[in-house]
């Protein structure tokens, strides 16, 4: 059974691949294309990585160029939710040549695989990508069962 | 990821190619003023030591590679080590010399200033 994403990924190696080889004929050629325009279907954003260690969760997200005062991080029992605002737009005096960075606003919520203690969870934003370490609750914490 | 399949062979390109990093196309945002193009091009995760800008011949390059440390087990990943590639051209009137980059919250920011000669000028009309 594919359980993970990363087994469903590693399907899909061979079609990535081609798809980077025709992203890669724009970024040579350099043409003026439409903004954003690539060879795959829209991305969800942030994209996240969730690692499991142990007694915690952790969860990374891409956040280029969005400050900490922009970030809400929303957590309730096993229930997630990221969102947040980029204010930059077009600097003053400029003319547009492209933009593609056009993200305005994002939601992503999750379920965690178990019960997280909200109290003790912690955040960092460093070089555009949000980590957050999410203890898992008591109850949801591997336990050594001693055999009696 | 198994390149040997790769039905495109690349020549000379892979010669030198020892580990296999997905290449992805950063987002750019690229705007003009009258003094200078600026660039901004989204590359999270990526260290200010990692990153490469170089301009060579009309071609502005960039490339910034990515490493995570992963921590435990994956449950799902989104995201993982890359190489951010891009290639540009830049007009002759940037005045290479003066180009400078700052890297800030995974954004590179890129000031391509423009020559003296590009900037435009108000011609001051002399009364006869």
């Amino acid at each position: 059974m594919l359980t993970r994403l990363s087994d469903i990924n590693r399907l899909f190696n061979a079609m990535d691949f081609f798809r980077n080889r025709l992203d890669s004929l724009y970024s040579d050629a350099d043409w003026a294309y439409p903004a954003g325009l690539k060879w795959s279907v829209e991305d969800r954003f942030p994209k996240t990585n969730l690692y499991e260690d142990g007694d915690l969760f952790e969860i990374r997200a891409e956040l280029p160029g969005i400050a900490k005062e922009d970030l809400n991080v929303k957590i309730q029992g096993n229930y997630l939710e990221i969102s947040g605002a980029k204010k930059s737009g077009t600097p003053e005096k400029y003319s547009i040549h492209r933009t593609e960075r056009d993200i305005t606003s994002f939601t992503r919520s999750f379920t965690l695989p178990a019960d997280v203690d909200s109290e003790k969870v912690k955040a960092t934003l460093e070089n555009g990508i949000l980590t957050l370490t999410l203890p898992k609750s008591e109850a949801a914490k591997p336990k050594q069962i001693t055999i009696a | 990821m198994n390149h040997k399949t790769d039905i495109v062979k690349a020549g000379e390109k892979n010669i030198e190619k020892t580990r296999t990093l997905e290449t992805v196309l950063p987002s750019v945002d690229i705007f003009e003023s009258e003094e200078e193009i600026l660039l901004f091009a989204d590359m999270p995760g990526v260290l200010k030591e990692d990153l490469r800008v170089n301009i060579d011949n009309g071609t502005l390059s960039l490339s910034g590679v990515r490493k995570l440390q992963p921590r435990g087990a994956a449950r799902w990943e989104e995201f993982g080590d890359v190489e951010y590639r891009r290639n540009f051209s830049v007009p002759q009137t940037i005045n290479v010399e003066k180009v400078y980059a700052e890297l800030k919250d995974g954004v590179l920011k890129l000031h391509l200033p423009k020559s003296e000669a590009a900037k435009p000028r108000l011609i001051q009309i002399n009364a006869a």
